[in-house]
This record gives structure tokens, C-alpha cells and sequence, in this order.
């Protein structure tokens, strides 16, 4: 395996794992939040158990996001020392307070899981909330590192070297406002759905349990809403990059051929050779309008870039394809459950629908993945897009085939021990909390009557 | 010796004190988290359960806040002395992840036994994770702080194994290595009699920390010999600069101190003690290097004055700094007083 390819599968491998756990980190610590309010308020044991069985999972998921993370920090030297070299300086001032939210988020979260009967309740919650807020922030500063690769800001660029740099122009890049947004929201969708789809398939198994409903209900609130905005931010993303990385966008769009009022095209497979996609579902004009928002707008496509410019357009575009299909499922399921909700709606625990949730398990997370996979390769030659190519960035170091797969062993095992972890943990909270098996008066209301839909 | 430039900027100077500060304190609460589990090799039969329970209960709160240093130097390194981090993650690829899968292993190992729903067989699996990469990681941390002394990273080198070897497998880094996993034990033991309760179980991390000592004793006097090995003049140097031989002279006197209070059994005297030699050490080490951060081989070593960012960067960095310090200390002293401060759980709030 080449030198430079092994490079970047390890930086991939590195990153996917890395984002799961980050994404749960973000998002999971505000499901705990309600939930534990929810208690604080209604005295309903339900409620703590839910809290508590979260928490206990939730540290298995903490910790293996920390040492990866750790990890992150030091590949991006490891592999791309030249990189940093250069995008250190410029672009450290968001590490630099990622650093700072990191910090707070380790103590609270030491403070939360091993506080119960330390801490006053409300103290004890707001310490939870602590979490999630500094994870978001945690997550929102490494992604603006991420927009300024793809819209470098805040220096000149001169024989080589970055003269005159602004750090707070390139933490806050062109990039930074639509990016971020887009990341924080993947991060709820997806946390929200995973964790609804798998307590709407412990709900198929025991339709009486009080502890998988209200989980069920918390999870996909959360990730519906997430859900029906992701698309608008997605859209006003989606005009970022066509403005300002318009190879990423004919590659995501397998658009070849500059022209006005061009197609949106669905599906299909690209065909570089004869720069056309097969099979491909086309509406007309649409492309011009989302990229644009002008039916006849002129879009760029790849012929206009130089074929050594262009990303590999295959999987860029089966990524977005992927991500955008996803997303859109999940909006549809997300409506369903918003509507159903406001109605106070007994079909929200039908089987159906129980079901749909729990086939929706892995939706958002491939989203995920596949959004990055379009952000990344779509940026493909480049590093820092426009200005220094990957293949300059790589370190020196022969034999990097070996590093690669000793991550992917490592991260691979670690996935599978996790996996193993979690369907213990599951069966556990089964036994451990009444509240899991049997139907306590949930307070707010269900309407639903005991095991009326087994 | 390269000169220290007259008036530096003030902000390279705040960045400074941040890195030496995060060195100390990763090595006193990292260290002793680290130690705790190079402890469990030498836990004997006899009450392992409640050493155990100690173990867990002390690290558990705090060792993910403890190793955030860590992840502080480096965010200081590549937005600081950016050619520093690249040069270094570049020749010392190969220690450097060494020493990840070990940070993985040990942090992952330690929260898995934990929270493992099922108290069952897989409990040994983590320990022996746990207790090995708590030997390993430290070895490599030592080995990569050890192959920036003697000058064996050398951009002209040619080959794999004078570019990426050589550096590092040589007698000072690799005897930096065991030097720290001695000293790490050491600094563990001493924690540990503070979060013992009284009697059999506080005696046995006394006599520990006793033993620890000597050993690392013996293993710094390794160090010395190796660095003649290696060409680099540790003890002229040591002993040829003013405040570097006050400070090994007073970590030196601490400890016939540290042996008495270790026999009492003061948790907290000997954690004073303990972390002032350690800090004394770092000192001296600091005075004899500054400002050279890493020795190269071709001659231009590079330094807190010739390696830095330029000034705006070090600008944000320090007020980053300086701020998540302001929010940072509190925070941490929150914790360690909801946690360190009684010795038994206290059943209502604050
Ligand atoms: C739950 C996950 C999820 C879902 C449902 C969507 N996305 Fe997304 N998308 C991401 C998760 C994501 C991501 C993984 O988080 C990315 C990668 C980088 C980033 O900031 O967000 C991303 C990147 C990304 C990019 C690349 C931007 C660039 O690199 O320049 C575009 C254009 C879109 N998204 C557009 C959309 C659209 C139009 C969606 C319509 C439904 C959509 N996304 C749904
Ligand atoms: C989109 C990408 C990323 C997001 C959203 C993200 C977000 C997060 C979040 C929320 C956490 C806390 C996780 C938890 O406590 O479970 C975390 C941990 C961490 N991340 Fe990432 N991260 C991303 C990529 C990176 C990259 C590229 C690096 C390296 C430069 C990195 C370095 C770290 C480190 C060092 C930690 C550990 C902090 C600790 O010990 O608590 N992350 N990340
Ligand atoms: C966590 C979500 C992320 C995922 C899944 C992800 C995925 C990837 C993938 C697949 C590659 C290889 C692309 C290729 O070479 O074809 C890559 C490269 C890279 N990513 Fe990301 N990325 C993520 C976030 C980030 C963030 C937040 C940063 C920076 C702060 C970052 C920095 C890099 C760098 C430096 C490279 C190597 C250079 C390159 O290939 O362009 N990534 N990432």
C-alpha cells in the first residue's frame, strides 16, 4: 500500500471512529438532562432509572471518545506534519479553546457521574447540563479548524509560507457558521434516532415497559427536531460550497458539464470516462436553484477544473446520495412523530411505528459518516483547499501501511468490545430497574393503555 | 548555547509558564494515576478487593480531568512551537504511537471495568489491559521526553533507521523511560496512603511508596549513567548551573523527610513532600535545558525563541490560556473538594 494512502485510510478510520463517540458526547448528556429534570420535577422513579441506566452507558461511551480524541491530536502531526507546520498558527485558536471546553467537560462530567449523592439535585443537574453544553462547544471549535481547510481564511499565502495571520479571521472563516450548525444538529439527529431506535425495539420486545417509552419519546423528540432543520442547514451549506469549493460540488453532484439551468441529478453512476451518469434520475433546473437559488443559474462542472483537480467523484457522490437520502427519511419519520405527539396520538406506540423507529436505528449515524466522507474527499487533492496539496502534506515516514492497520485492529476491536458492553448493559437495566419491565404511571400522560399493542 | 533574546514578548512568556506548568502537572496527576496501576502488579493476595476498590474510587472522578494536561501541552506545542510539534511527530513516530495505543488501552480498560454491567470474567481481561498499558505508557512517554536531550533527531539523516530509530532506541531515552514508570509508581503510592482508611491497607501503600522511592532513586542514578553514555554531560550540567544544583540538593534533603512521614503514615504531609521533589526535579531539569526544546543533530536545535509562532498567534494563545484557566482552576478545585474532602460520601448537597 502506497505511503500516502495509508496515510489518509488511517486519518479516515481514525475520524469515523472518533465522531461516533464525539457525536454521543454531544448529544446524549441533554436526553440525560430532560429526563433527569423530568425526575427532579416528578418525583417519578422512572425518570432516575432512565438517568441513571443512560449515565452508566454514557461513561463507557465518555471514555473511549477521550483516548480517541487524544489520538486525533496526535495523528494530525504523526501524519500530516508539513500541515501543521503551516496550519498550526493560523488555525490552533480553536484547538486552543476546544482545549479549555475539553477541561470543563472532563470535570463535570466526573462531577455528574460520580456526584449522585454528593451533590444537591438541582446542583447535580446543572452540572449534567454542564457536560452537554461544553461537548457542543468542544464540537463547534474543532469544526471551525474543519471549515478553514475548506475555507482558508486569515493569512496571505506567499512562496510557500503564511505571512500575516489573523487567527481570529481564520477560527471565524467564511465556513464557520453554516458548518458548525450542520455538525451540532448531525450530532442530535443521529444520537437521538440511534438511542430511540434501540429503545423502540426493547419497546417491541416489552410494550409495558415505563423506562423504554419515556426513552423512546425523549430520544426521538430530540432527534425530530434535529431532523426537520437539518435539511434547511444542509441547503444554506450545500450554497457555501458552491460559491466557494465548486470542484466539491460538481464531484458531490457528478455534474460534468458546465451549463444554465442545470438538473439535479438522483442517484445513477457516474461515468468519468464518458463524464455522464448512468441510471441517474434528473429534474430539471433544480441544481441551479439549490446551489444558487436562481432556476437559471450557471453551475460549474467538472470539466471547467483540471482533471488532476478533482476529487473522486464516485464516492463523493454515493456519499451524498447516502446522506441526503438518509436525512430525508429521517425528516419524513421525524414529522410523523412531531405530529403524532402533538396529537397525543396512540399510533406513536403502535407496532408500526415502533417499528420504523427501530429499522431507523443506523440512519443517522451513516448520514454522518457519509456527510464527512463528502466533506473530505470532496476536498480531495487538497488539505487546505486551494492551497496546500495532501499529497505535500504527508510525513516522511516510509512503511505507514503498518500504522494504519495497527490503528484499524485497535479500532475495530475497541468497536466490538464497546458493542459487547452496551447489549450488556442493556440486559442489565432489564433486570436492575422495575421501572424497565413494568408500567409505573408516567406522569405526563401516555395515553397509552398497558400492553395494548403487544 | 544558543542566547536568550532580550525582552522576548510577554505573551511567549505566559505560553511558556502554561507548558511547564502542564508538564508538572500531568506528571504529578496523571503520574499518579498511571502509578496506580503499575501498583496492581505488586498487590499481593491479601486484600486485593479493597486495593482495588481504592484504586477505582480515587482515579475514577478525576483521571480524564488529569489527563487533559496532556492534551494542553500538545494543543501548546502545535499552535505555539508549531516546527516543534511537526519535527518531533515526524522522527518520533514510531515511540509516539507506542505510547497512543497505551493511553488507549489504559483509559479504556479502566472505564471498562467500571462499568461493565457484568461483574464477571472479563473483569481479569481489564485488569491485565489496565496494569500493562499503565507500565507501557509511561515507558513511552519517558522514551519521547528522553529523544529530545542528546541530539539524536536529525532532519539530514538518511534511512529508516537513523531518521526514525536511532533518535529514540539509545540508552538516555530508553532509561527516561523506566526512570519514569519508577517515579510514577512512586508518586501513586504516596496519593494512595491519603485514600486509604486507616490501618492494614494505609500501611501497605506507606511501605509501597517507600520501596517506590528507593527504586526510583536507583533509576534516576541510571539515568546519569546513561546520559554519559550518550554523550550528554547530565551531572556537569546539573551541578554547573546555580539554581539546578539547589534544587536537586533540596530534593535530595526531602528525602530522609519523606521516609519519616511515610512511617507516620501522613497522607497529605507526604503528598506535599512527594510532589515537591518531583516539582524540584522538573525544575532543575527545566533550568539546565532552557530554552532549547529539542537538541537536532545537524546543529540547529530548536528553542522556546527561534521555534515560536509569531506574535498574533501567541496572542490568542495566551489569552486562551489565560482564560480557560480563570475557568479551569475553580472548576477543578470544585471537584477535587466535592471528592477529595471527605472521607465518606456526604448524603445531602452543599
Ligand atoms: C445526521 C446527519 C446528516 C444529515 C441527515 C444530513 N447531513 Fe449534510 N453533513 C453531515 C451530516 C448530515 C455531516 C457529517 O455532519 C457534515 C460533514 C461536515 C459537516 O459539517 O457536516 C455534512 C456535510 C454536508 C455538506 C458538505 C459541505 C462541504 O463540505 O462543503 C453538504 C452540502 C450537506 N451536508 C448537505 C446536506 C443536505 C442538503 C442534507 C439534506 C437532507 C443533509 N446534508 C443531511
Ligand atoms: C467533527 C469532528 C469532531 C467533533 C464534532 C469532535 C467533538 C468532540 C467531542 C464532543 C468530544 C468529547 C467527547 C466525549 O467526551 O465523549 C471530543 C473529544 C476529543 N476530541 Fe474530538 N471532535 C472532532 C474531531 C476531532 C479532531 C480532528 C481532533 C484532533 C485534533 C479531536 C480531538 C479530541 C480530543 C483530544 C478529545 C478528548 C478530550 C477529552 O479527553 O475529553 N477531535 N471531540
Ligand atoms: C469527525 C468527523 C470526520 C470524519 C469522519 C473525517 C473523515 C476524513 C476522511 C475520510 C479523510 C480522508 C480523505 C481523503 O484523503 O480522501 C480525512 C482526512 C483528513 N481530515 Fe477529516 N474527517 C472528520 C473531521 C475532521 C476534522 C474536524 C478535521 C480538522 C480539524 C479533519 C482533518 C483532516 C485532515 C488533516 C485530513 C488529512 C488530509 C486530507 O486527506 O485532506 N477532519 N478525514
Amino acid at each position: 500500500m502506497q505511503d500516502l494512502l495509508a496515510a489518509r485510510s488511517q486519518m479516515a478510520v481514525s475520524l469515523g471512529f472518533h465522531i461516533i463517540f464525539a457525536s454521543i458526547g454531544m448529544a446524549m448528556p441533554f436526553l440525560m438532562a430532560i429526563s433527569h429534570y423530568r425526575w427532579i420535577r416528578t418525583g417519578e422513579t422512572v425518570y432516575l432509572d432512565l438517568t441513571k441506566a443512560w449515565s452508566r452507558g454514557v461513561a463507557i461511551f465518555f471514555a473511549t471518545g477521550a483516548v480517541s480524541g487524544t489520538a486525533l491530536s496526535f495523528e494530525l502531526g504523526l501524519l500530516w506534519p508539513k500541515f501543521m507546520e503551516h496550519a498550526g498558527p493560523i488555525i490552533g485558536m480553536p484547538f486552543s479553546w476546544e482545549g479549555t471546553a475539553f477541561f470543563l467537560e472532563a470535570i463535570a462530567l466526573g462531577l455528574f457521574l460520580y456526584g449522585w449523592n454528593r451533590l444537591s439535585p438541582w446542583v447535580h443537574w446543572g452540572v449534567g447540563l454542564t457536560v452537554g453544553i461544553t461537548g457542543v462547544l468542544s464540537g463547534i471549535f474543532v469544526v471551525c479548524a474543519n471549515a478553514w481547510m475548506n475555507s482558508p481564511a486569515g493569512f496571505d499565502w506567499v512562496d510557500g509560507q503564511a505571512l500575516n495571520i489573523d487567527p481570529v479571521r481564520a477560527m471565524f472563516n467564511p465556513g464557520w457558521k453554516t458548518q458548525t450548525l450542520h455538525m451540532t444538529l448531525a450530532a442530535f439527529e443521529a444520537t437521538g434516532f440511534a438511542v430511540g431506535g434501540i429503545h423502540a425495539l426493547l419497546l417491541l420486545r416489552r410494550p409495558a415497559s415505563a423506562l423504554h417509552r419515556e426513552a423512546f419519546k425523549i430520544a426521538l423528540l430530540i432527534g425530530s427536531i434535529a431532523a426537520l432543520l437539518q435539511p434547511l442547514s444542509g441547503d444554506r451549506l450545500a450554497k457555501g460550497t458552491a460559491q466557494r469549493q465548486p470542484a466539491k460540488l460538481a464531484a458531490m453532484e457528478a455534474h460534468f458539464h458546465t451549463e444554465n439551468g442545470a438538473s439535479l441529478i438522483l442517484g445513477g453512476i457516474p461515468d468519468l470516462q464518458e463524464k455522464r451518469v448512468r441510471y441517474a434520475v434528473k429534474l430539471p433546473t433544480l441544481l441551479s436553484f439549490l446551489a444558487h437559488g436562481d432556476f437559471h443559474a450557471q453551475v460549474k462542472g467538472l470539466e471547467d477544473f483540471p482533471e488532476k483537480d478533482w476529487p473522486p467523484v464516485l464516492i463523493v457522490h454515493t456519499a451524498f446520495q447516502a446522506m441526503v437520502g438518509a436525512g430525508s427519511a429521517l425528516a419524513a419519520l421525524g414529522l410523523a412523530f412531531l405530529v403524532l405527539s402533538l396529537r397525543r396520538s396512540r399510533l406513536l406506540l403502535h407496532r408500526r411505528f415502533l417499528l420504523a423507529a427501530a429499522l431507523a436505528t443506523p440512519l443517522g449515524f451513516l448520514a454522518l459518516e457519509a456527510g464527512w466522507v463528502v466533506t473530505e474527499v470532496g476536498r480531495q487533492p487538497w488539505i487546505i483547499y486551494g492551497i496546500m496539496r495532501t499529497a505535500e502534506a504527508v510525513t516522511p515516514m516510509p512503511g505507514l501501511v503498518y500504522p494504519f492497520l495497527l490503528f484499524t485492529a485497535v479500532y475495530f476491536f475497541l468497536a466490538a468490545v464497546v458493542s459487547w458492553l452496551m447489549l450488556r448493559h442493556i440486559r442489565a437495566a432489564d433486570r436492575e430497574f422495575p421501572s424497565a419491565s413494568s408500567a409505573e404511571p408516567a406522569g405526563s400522560g401516555s395515553p397509552l393503555p398497558e400492553g395494548s399493542h403487544a | 548555547m544558543p542566547e536568550i533574546p532580550a525582552g522576548g514578548s510577554a505573551m511567549l512568556w505566559v505560553v511558556i509558564l502554561f507548558l511547564g506548568v502542564s508538564l508538572l502537572l500531568y506528571c504529578l496527576l496523571a503520574g499518579a494515576d498511571f502509578g496506580a496501576g503499575i501498583l496492581e502488579i505488586f498487590m499481593g493476595r491479601e486484600n486485593r478487593r479493597a486495593q482495588r476498590d481504592i484504586i477505582d474510587r480515587a482515579l475514577g472522578p478525576v483521571w480524564e480531568a488529569n489527563h487533559m494536561w496532556l492534551i494542553l501541552m500538545v494543543v501548546i506545542l502545535f499552535m505555539g512551537f508549531p516546527l516543534v510539534y511537526s519535527s518531533v511527530s515526524t522522527y518520533l513516530h514510531l515511540p509516539l504511537t507506542a505510547m497512543l495505543i497505551g493511553i488507549i488501552a489504559r483509559g479504556c480498560s479502566f472505564t471498562f471495568r467500571h462499568y461493565d454491567a457484568v461483574k464477571g470474567r472479563s473483569q481479569r481481561s481489564y485488569t491485565l489491559f489496565f496494569i500493562y498499558s499503565s507500565v507501557w505508557t509511561p515507558f513511552w512517554l519517558g522514551v519521547v521526553t528522553g529523544a529530545l536531550v542528546p541530539g539524536g533527531i536529525d532532519p539530514a539523516a538518511r534511512g529508516y533507521l537513523e531518521g526514525y530509530v536511532w533518535p529514540w532506541l539509545r540508552p538516555f531515552p530508553l532509561a527516561l523511560g523506566a526512570f519514569t514508570v519508577c517515579l510514577f509508581a512512586f508518586l501513586a503510592a504516596v496519593y494512595l496512603i491519603g485514600e486509604s482508611p486507616p490501618g492494614a491497607l494505609r500501611r501497605r501503600f506507606a511501605r509501597r511508596a517507600a520501596i517506590a522511592s528507593s527504586v526510583a532513586v536507583a533509576a534516576g542514578g541510571l539515568v546519569f549513567w546513561a546520559a554519559e553514555r550518550d554523550g550528554v554531560d547530565l551531572a556537569a550540567r546539573f551541578m554547573g548551573s546555580g539554581a539546578a544544583a539547589a534544587c536537586v540538593v533540596a530534593a535530595t534533603f526531602i528525602m530522609p523527610v519523606l521516609w519519616a512521614v511515610l512511617g507516620q503514615q501522613w497522607g497529605w504531609a507526604a503528598r506535599m513532600l512527594a510532589g515537591s521533589q518531583v516539582t524540584l526535579i522538573l525544575g532543575a531539569w527545566f533550568v539546565v535545558q532552557f530554552p532549547i526544546l529539542v537538541k537536532m543533530g545537524n546543529g540547529r536545535d530548536l528553542t522556546f525563541f527561534n521555534a515560536h509562532a509569531p506574535e498574533a498567534t501567541l496572542d490568542q494563545l495566551g489569552i486562551a490560556l489565560i482564560v480557560g484557566a480563570v475557568l479551569i482552576l475553580p472548576a477543578l478545585f470544585f471537584l477535587l473538594r466535592v471528592f477529595k474532602s471527605s472521607e465518606s460520601p456526604a448524603s445531602g448537597g452543599h
